[in-house]
């Protein structure tokens, strides 16, 4: 009985700790979604880098991104706080992505011009302190490599890749996102990390 | 003991370690094995310089014009979902102050309406008649025997003359 009565003690308080924690994560990022500046401010790079690359298209990532923003901004009432806000963003930047790329004209328009990513003007903006300068060199070749090896990578797998290693995505995180199995998320991973890998060999 | 090569992870178990799918096995051998270890630091080092690279680049790039649209909108639109209330409560109170004094219009006194409109009706009836007078007496001014310009220069006839020509063809 005693037992028992603790047990239904703890049942009892648990919720309760989960309701104030959940009231306590969910206060911060609303009033941090309200304000369209600052998410503008501290989201837009983040997000324009996932979208860039998950695209290929510099021209269509800065529409997806604006698109993503203001989305997210009408729509912060449903903002939960069960994950961080940069994983709200993201999972929204991934349906407008998946709505982009569906439509007819995005493959006209994909046919006719788009705006690829210019890996060495990238690679430029690697930070020069505490780097000798063949460091840096070498540091600009290890980018340049990963980015073209990315970009040899499905659409798929690169988004998975670049939602686990550059957002910092959990599985679970990514299975929401996506709209995936677990099984799948992990296959498609598994799959870009092994070609991932094997294309950069000895160069990282 | 095992020799080198065997104890080192292989490819599967290295990838669920960077995956974050590490086993305790896996984590006991990167801490002994320095090979391995090396391996899963360089993989992550290139992609930390990837990433700070990119976000670097991402940041660099100039917020287009649209994008401060955007936030203007965005304000624009919270300023208006702020004084929409307000906005529904003065249009419903424009409706009322038009609407309940065409209604009172409408449906009091509906005796007063009954002589106006009988009223209305002999109006009507004497213009008619008057209407009538004045039509009659545009017939009589025009049946007059004056000599249209038209049959001066005998142009009625030619018409007529036309006119047979024609009806005596069609009955052929």
């Amino acid at each position: 009985m005693g037992t028992l009565a603790a047990s239904t003690l703890q049942l009892g308080t648990i919720p309760q700790a989960r309701i104030k924690s959940s009231l306590t994560e969910r206060a911060r990022p609303i009033s941090e979604l309200d304000d369209i500046d600052g998410l503008v401010r501290t989201y837009r790079a983040r997000l324009l880098r996932f979208v860039t690359y998950s695209t290929g298209d510099m021209d269509l990532a800065e529409t997806i991104t604006q698109d993503t923003l203001l989305r997210a901004y009408n729509g912060r009432e449903n903002f939960r706080g069960e994950c961080s806000v940069n994983t709200w963003l993201t999972g929204i930047a991934v349906n407008v992505i998946r709505d982009h790329l569906r439509t007819e004209r995005y493959k006209f328009w994909k046919q006719v011009k788009s705006t690829a990513i210019d890996v060495h003007e990238m690679a430029s903006f690697i930070a020069a302190d505490g780097l000798s300068p063949e460091g840096q060199m070498l540091a600009r070749e290890k980018v340049v490599h990963v980015s073209k090896v990315l970009e040899t990578l499905s659409h798929k797998q690169r988004t998975i890749f670049l939602l686990k290693f550059s957002e910092e995505m959990s599985v679970d995180e990514i299975c929401d996102a996506l709209g995936m199995s677990v099984n799948t998320v992990r296959t498609h991973l598994h799959r870009a990390l092994k070609a991932v890998r094997s294309q950069l060999g000895a160069a990282i | 003991m095992t020799t080198e090569v065997s104890a080192h992870l292989s490819e599967e178990a290295l990838d669920d370690v960077l995956i974050g799918l590490s086993t305790p096995e896996s984590d006991a051998h990167l801490a002994a094995c320095s090979v391995c270890r090396s391996r899963v630091e360089e993989f992550r080092s290139g992609l930390q310089a990837f990433n700070q690279v990119s976000l670097a680049w991402s940041e660099a790039r100039p917020m287009p014009r649209t994008t401060i649209s955007l936030q203007t909108a965005a304000r624009s639109k919270a300023r208006r979902d702020l004084f929409a209330p307000l906005g529904w409560a003065m249009a419903a109170a424009m409706v009322l102050m038009i609407g309940i004094p065409i209604w009172n219009r409408d449906h009091s006194a509906p005796s007063n309406n009954e002589p106006a409109a009988a009223a209305t009706a002999s109006d009507s009836e004497a213009q008619i008649a008057q209407d009538n007078e004045l039509l009659k007496s545009v017939d009589m001014a025009l049946n007059t025997n004056e000599e249209s310009s038209l049959s001066e220069y005998q142009l009625l006839d030619e018409h007529h003359s036309y006119l047979k020509k024609r009806a005596e063809l069609r009955s052929r």
